[in-house]
């Protein structure tokens, strides 16, 4: 297992399509254990998908069970989703997202409130299941790096949705 | 080589951000960081460029003369430490916004800064308004700031409603709760 650097916009890797994978094997497996540590290792980071380490398989990981407002809303905990698809979207909701390959901004994002996802699990199980509230935001903004989509493709407007960083450690 | 900080103000009107650029590029300059706003019809840049020659701002100022003259901008230039220049942003803290709203009346910055400040609470964005009709102001003011671990919300909020009745405005605390993805 390894934290692996994480790639940061303009990396043309980032605006790639990725690719499904064939089934949870060793070298998936191996993929999503350093996901997960890398995901830990960020401080607040509640989701990560590969191509954000430059892997262009259609691998996730969310958790926002330790998120101040998302533990406190129905979610799954630990989510290893693997070749996810989105199957329905319902309702909307504007969140604040920041992305660590975006790690100079922050936007307000409209997302569902509520989606179906099919993926295979950690094992390789076929499994569906919902989310809703920020887990939900989570799975949509990492689905959408599997497709080449930063929350920069998602805001609707720069001057009122785009937010600057201004904290610093 | 270094890192200069550049404040331009001035009237608004088009073409001043390419006049700027125009010239800091002529300088040799890398714009790393700028942000703009119009106030009341007064436009205000402010940047941070790096240099990778050795520079004085005495070598750069005139270089801004002839925008200062044509287009009436006053233009500062600041020579930056290293230490001074900070890249590293952070994932941490509390962030919170404050608004405040009420009839227009002096004071209500003041007000709410001075009891952030003597809590050491950090101011990161700031935005006033006036809105609503001419005989009817309403003032608005929507703050951005760090909490810092262990501040007692419970007496900010006391002293926060000592403010609303004295200014008679309103004024709510609301965490920014940001999904870091």
């Amino acid at each position: 297992m390894a934290i692996l650097p994480i790639l940061q916009f303009p990396d043309p890797r980032l605006k790639e399509k990725s690719v499904p994978v064939t089934g949870v094997t060793a070298e998936v497996s191996a993929v999503i254990d350093d996901l997960l540590e890398t995901m830990r290792a960020s401080p607040g980071c509640v989701g990560i998908a590969s191509p954000q380490v430059g892997i262009a398989s259609r691998i996730i990981v969310v958790d926002v069970s330790t998120h101040r407002r998302g533990g406190q809303e129905e979610n799954h905990g630990l989510l290893v989703l693997v070749n996810p698809e989105i199957l329905a979207r319902g309702g909307k909701q504007l969140v604040r997202e920041g992305c660590m390959s975006v790690p100079d901004y922050t936007a307000n994002v409209q997302r569902a409130q509520w989606v179906l996802v099919d993926a295979l699990d950690r094992e390789g199980k076929q499994t569906i299941l919902e989310a809703i509230g920020f887990e939900a935001v989570a799975i949509q903004h990492e689905v959408d790096h599997l497709d080449g989509y930063l929350f920069l493709d998602r805001v609707s407007s720069i001057k009122t949705d785009l937010f600057r960083r201004k904290r610093y450690r | 080589m270094g890192h200069f900080s550049v404040s331009v103000m001035g009237k608004d009107r088009p073409g001043i951000v390419a006049e700027v650029s125009r010239i800091l590029y002529e300088l040799g300059c890398n714009i790393e960081d700028s942000t703009c706003t119009i106030l009341s019809g007064q436009f205000a840049m402010i940047l941070v460029v790096f240099h990778e020659k050795p520079m004085t701002t005495a070598e750069m100022n005139p270089s801004f003369d002839d925008v200062r003259q044509k287009m009436g901008l006053q233009v500062t230039i600041h020579s930056l430490k290293a230490d001074e220049v900070v890249h590293d942003k952070s994932f941490i803290g509390r962030p919170h916004i404050i608004s405040v709203y009420g009839a227009d009346r002096p004071g209500i910055v003041y007000s709410v800064a001075r009891e952030l400040a003597r809590r050491k609470v950090n101011i990161t964005d700031l935005n006033t308004q006036v809105v609503g009709s001419k005989e009817r102001p309403v003032y608005v003011m929507v703050l951005e700031v760090d909490l810092p671990e262990g501040i007692d919300m419970k007496e900010l909020d006391v002293v926060f409603d000592g403010i609303k009745k004295e200014l008679g405005v309103s004024i709510s605390v609301r965490p920014i709760e940001t999904l870091e993805l």
